[in-house]
């Protein structure tokens, strides 16, 4: 029941919203639902959306091995597991954990416009924007899970004479391969998310098609762009959850393993390429914008003058009320509906939520809706909403149906064997 | 017979409590030691210390000469341990997980090597053949063996190690009777196979008396203590008695 309880923040984000509903603005919301049936399908703006969403992709996918490989070498550095092997004091890796806590806590969106504050506009920048926190978050998870595997086959193997790097290659890394491919290939999607994000800023792609379709209220060009990263999105979540099956390195590890270093390596170079024939130069001039650094005295006025109990409240309480949403949704819609087809509706659902970005999802409500904090905890939500509900969909298909099917024998309510037979609360 | 281990005086203390109290034992070359204990007498903890996995709060465990605890990685191999949990990789085919034993007179190459497929092919057969597992079973990852097949092939591993004693914690745990004895034979055999040498010398650990006839030397151990250490396998059942209650 507890993974349920968080969706009755939905309550005051209700009732706040409808205190605010101007119905002036509802045709043009009713405009933009009834648009995802008839998007635009002229070539220009096919052919424009096209161009978006091939720069979206290079620069998630160049993004994303960067951060997959920089991740690696970060996750070795700070795992205790393993410098405890090689024999590094702890006090080496909480440093380095330390230091990773930083680019993880902040958001692509504020790297990149901090980046883009320093050396204007540059393709570079969404790379480089999404790269940072990425490393360091897959860092983090990495590390975690190297923690997590079991040390008696690494003694097992010292007690067979093993050097410190035989060990690891023989037991860390068949454990790990999987691991990078599981949580690897889902950073994928939100590479491109980021991507998508970050374009709404003026850095290119599909998002800043996206962006200029809604502010001149052309929804049915707005929804050309969903419907292509929508059907991009699902040829690779197909493509992603071949990839992850265990009957491809359950046979051989190390084929898998090398297969795939050179399949990322290609895919780098060919993206770089791919960017180049786009007319998106990378490696253009970089210019430095340096602006003055505030005085102390003005650092300490703004420290004044900013009412900081205020904005923390209410980024607080942004966050419980979107979290409530993102969490308590998902499993209690799942629930509602226990069948295969409502399933496979609501994993599309999921999709469309977290594709339209959290700021164009805002400007959507706000169209008749005055802002609120709702307003935007109901923005946030619904975008990490489409996170949440695809990894507990992951996480329930993977679980074997036993549980249910025996609560279901004992004549209980579908909604209940599901309640009772799922194991939603540990898993999710 | 000549020395191959000796145990010198060594207690280990946890959490205020002595799990192994000033314990002696000369283990020599051809030895076979049945180690017989009830749960928690300290057999595991005994074995641990003696393949160095483990490192005692006072005395010394000396191995052809050497201190195990500060032995290299040669030295160390010369120990071949089979763990109660077997220790396999889940992720490895038998074959690699078989070749895992030599790792320690190998390279990090052949290590790399491993991992995309089964290297030095005849020996690991001959190591499969002796603890009778069919060469079907090779590339057959270990998750899909059931556990009297796991066993066999973590007895493979031990052998391809080519050490020079065997250290084997319940290695009969779990297993039908049949099973009991043609594991225990596989660990006890002379001879040597194919080019494959075993071990004559080990000490494992039982909860079977019933078996200790195939032994030529029995220990008994109670609350971290030896009680018994006679090379008489025909030990009456008060002592066995004694040594459960």
């Amino acid at each position: 029941m507890l993974t349920l309880l968080p969706i009755i923040t939905i309550i005051p984000i209700v009732i706040q919203c409808i205190q605010g509903l101007h119905l002036g603005g509802l045709n043009t919301l009713w405009n933009f639902l009834l648009s995802a049936l008839t998007p635009s399908l002229s070539n220009d703006v096919v052919a424009t959306c096209l161009h978006g969403l091939q720069i979206t992709f290079a620069y998630a996918i160049i993004s994303w091995l960067i951060s997959i490989s920089a991740g690696l070498i970060l996750a070795f550095l700070s795992s205790y597991s393993i410098n405890k092997i090689i024999g590094i004091p702890e006090i080496f890796t909480n440093i380095i954990r330390g230091i990773l806590t930083l680019p993880r806590a902040t958001h692509e969106l504020i790297w990149g416009l901090l980046l883009l504050q320093i050396f204007g506009l540059a393709p570079w920048i969404a790379i480089t924007a999404i790269s940072i926190p990425y490393s360091s978050l897959m860092a983090r998870v990495f590390a975690e899970q190297i923690d997590k595997i079991d040390l008696s086959n690494a003694i097992a193997l010292k007690q067979v004479g093993s050097s410190k790097l035989q060990i690891l290659i023989s037991t860390f890394l068949p454990k790990l391969i999987p691991i990078v491919g599981i949580y690897g290939s889902y950073r994928l999607e939100c590479a491109i998310r980021g991507a998508t994000l970050l374009g709404v800023f003026g850095l290119g792609g599909i998002g800043t098609e996206m962006q200029l379709s809604i502010l001149s209220l052309k929804f049915n060009e707005m929804w050309t762009s969903i419907w292509m990263l929508f059907i991009s999105i699902l040829i690779l979540e197909k493509i992603l959850e071949f990839l992850q099956k265990p009957t491809l390195y359950i046979k051989n590890i190390g084929i898998y393993t090398l297969t795939s270093i050179i399949l990322l390596s290609c895919s780098f170079g060919l993206s770089l390429i791919w960017l180049n024939g786009l007319g998106v130069n990378l490696f253009q001039q970089i210019n430095v914008y340096l602006f003055k650094l505030p005085s102390l005295t003005n650092l300490l006025s703004a420290l004044i003058v900013l009412p900081w109990a205020k904005l923390l409240s209410e980024t607080i309480l942004l966050m419980i009320l979107a979290s409530g949403i993102a969490i308590g949704l998902p499993p209690l819609l799942l629930m509602i509906l226990p069948n295969q087809f409502c399933a496979n509706i609501f994993s599309v659902l999921w999709i469309f939520c977290r594709l339209i970005p959290t700021p164009l999802t805002t400007m959507l409500l706000l169209l008749s809706i005055n802002p609120s904090i709702s307003v935007a905890a109901l923005a946030l939500g619904i975008q990490n909403m489409g996170v949440l509900g695809r990894l507990l969909k992951q996480n329930i298909d993977k679980q074997d149906n036993k549980l249910y099917t025996a609560i279901l024998a004992t004549g209980s309510k579908p909604q209940l064997a599901w309640l009772y037979g799922k194991n939603v609360l540990t898993k999710q | 017979m000549t020395k191959l281990l000796e145990i010198r005086d060594v207690t280990l203390e946890s959490n205020g409590r002595k799990r192994i109290d000033s314990i002696n034992i000369s283990i020599n070359h051809g030895d076979k030691i049945a180690l017989l204990g009830k749960s928690g007498a300290g057999k595991t903890t005994l074995l641990k210390i003696i393949n160095g996995s483990i490192k005692p709060t006072v005395g010394e465990v000396i191995f052809n000469g050497k201190n195990i605890t500060n032995a290299s990685n040669n030295q160390r191999r010369q120990i071949g341990s089979l763990w109660q949990d077997l220790r396999l990789i889940d992720e490895l085919t038998v074959g690699q997980n078989v070749n895992c034993g030599a790792l320690g007179r190998r390279g990090i190459g052949w290590a790399i090597a491993n991992l995309f497929g089964i290297i030095e092919y005849q020996e690991c057969l001959s190591c499969l053949d002796t603890v009778e597992l069919s060469s079907d079973f090779i590339n057959v990852n270990i998750q899909e063996l059931s556990s009297g097949q796991k066993k066999r092939v973590a007895i493979a591993r031990l052998i391809r190690q080519e050490s020079k004693l065997i250290v084997a914690d319940e290695p009969l745990s779990n297993l039908d009777p049949s099973l009991c004895t043609s594991i225990l034979n596989m660990l006890l055999k002379k001879q040597s196979i194919k080019g494959i040498n075993i071990p004559d010398s080990c000490i494992i650990s039982l909860h079977r008396p019933d078996l200790i006839n195939k032994f030529n030397r029995v220990i008994g151990i109670k609350a971290g203590q030896i009680i018994i250490d006679t090379e008489n396998p025909s030990i009456s059942s008060s002592i066995i008695k004694n040594l459960y209650s």
